[in-house]
């Protein structure tokens, strides 16, 4: 479900990394996605689970506490709990970012930061109302269009409840978060837009499916606020998170 | 046997073995011998399964080794029960990977593999995790690790062909 650029190969610099001074730093940079669903949108095989194809202009989100830790031990996510970290690094303030304005990787750049030499194997969040900008008041806001069987219909679905997410390390094409002395890291905050709308390609009792709003609740269109409670939506690339809901 | 720990409950693995065959020159004496030795070695077993107990049958597993994380050391797919089996190089001490993906879903476990001649303990299983008892746990992969530690000369044999 990951699919991945490239991102700096690490692994032959690694032992001198973990030997380097222990002020050298490099960096980490901190990207949002929710993958070909935001950008491509619930098309083709993909719809959602009740039969509807949906675009998206924006799918705004704001997060607040982005921080990626040197968990040790590494953080397991199933037994949930606060993470154990010997080193953490935080991209201070609020964020808001759209997950339809992102790159040909389907990524969006959301800030980096300095961060020690080693191994950033955990990153937790908050996402939050947002305190200005389009998504004013709400955490998550999807903007589109569904269609089907010829019916088309305008949405905005907005959402603002806030929680917390804690994950373990991103589990996807290749391992992130190594960073080296002068070099540059990356860990991501992948959304599983799914969860909220469900897909016809999967099974109508997948877990996925069944938890799923879907679209029909919706179908005539205009503004609605969902709750997004118990809900799966954030993770680690394909690592599931811990989720603490305010 | 196999020795080793399951907290799923899930024992009586096969013992994973590590065969070799030899075919080294044969004496003059005895042209064309052929020798069989069959040497139980340390090994991880790790089982993938989701949380509603299904197992991950043909995953994705990737093992990285201590020393250069961030490329992996090893790669190949569970058997139908979910399992993978793989004997680390016991040269390579410290924190090893193991990562299982699947349908979108994966985890990680983590084993530590100590100095020669001490055990490999398997440190935590960790796996993709959601709230407690919530419904869509039953997506969710987990992922357990159990150790073997067959010592050392333990069962050593030889066939001499005549």
């Amino acid at each position: 479900m990951v699919r991945r650029g490239s991102v700096a190969a690490l692994a032959l610099v690694w032992g001198l990394g973990a030997a380097a001074p222990a002020w050298a730093e490099g960096r980490l940079a901190f990207f949002a996605s929710g993958e070909d669903l935001a950008t491509e949108g619930f098309v083709g095989a993909q719809l959602t689970r009740d039969g509807w194809a949906l675009t998206f202009d924006h799918i705004f989100v704001t997060v607040t506490a982005l921080t990626a830790h040197q968990a040790e031990p590494p953080y397991d996510a199933m037994a949930g709990g606060e993470i154990q970290a010997t080193t953490s690094v935080v991209l201070a303030g609020e964020h808001s970012f759209d997950l339809v304005e992102a790159d040909a990787d389907d990524r969006v750049l959301i800030g980096e930061v300095e961060a020690p030499v080693g191994h950033f194997n955990a990153l937790s969040w908050r996402m939050t109302p947002a305190t200005a900008g389009p998504a004013a008041g709400y955490a998550m806001v999807f903007v589109g269009t569904a269609e089907r069987d010829g019916v088309v219909v305008p949405f905005v679905l907005r959402n603002a409840e806030a929680r917390t997410y804690r994950c373990g390390e991103f589990v996807g094409d290749e391992r992130k978060g190594f960073v080296v002395a002068g070099g540059m890291a990356d860990l991501e905050l992948t959304f599983h837009l799914d969860h909220v709308f469900g897909r016809a390609d999967k099974a109508a009792d997948d877990p996925t499916n069944l938890d799923a709003l879907g679209f029909d609740a919706f179908a005539a269109g205009g503004e609605h606020e969902i709750t997004l409670r118990g809900m799966h939506i954030g993770h680690a690339g394909e690592g599931h998170c811990d989720v603490v809901w305010e | 046997m196999w020795f080793g720990s399951d907290s799923a409950g899930r024992c009586g693995l096969a013992l994973l073995a590590l065969v070799l065959v030899s075919l080294a020159p044969a004496p003059p004496v005895l042209a064309h011998a052929a020798f069989l030795e069959l040497r139980p070695v340390e090994g991880i077993a790790v089982q993938g399964r989701y949380d509603d107990g299904t197992v991950m049958a043909g995953a994705q597993m990737a093992v990285f080794a201590p020393n250069d994380p961030a490329r992996p050391w090893l790669t190949g797919v569970t058997d139908d029960e979910g399992w993978f089996r793989f004997v680390p190089d016991p040269a390579i001490e410290g924190r090893w990977t193991v990562q299982a993906r699947q349908a979108g879903h994966g985890a990680m476990a983590y084993v530590e593999v100590g100095g020669e001649g001490e055990a490999m303990a398997a440190v935590m299983l960790m796996a993709g995790g959601d709230e407690a008892f919530s419904p869509l746990q039953r997506g969710v992969m987990t992922a357990s690790v159990v150790w073997g530690l067959i010592g050392t000369a333990l069962f050593f044999q030889r066939r001499r062909a005549a």
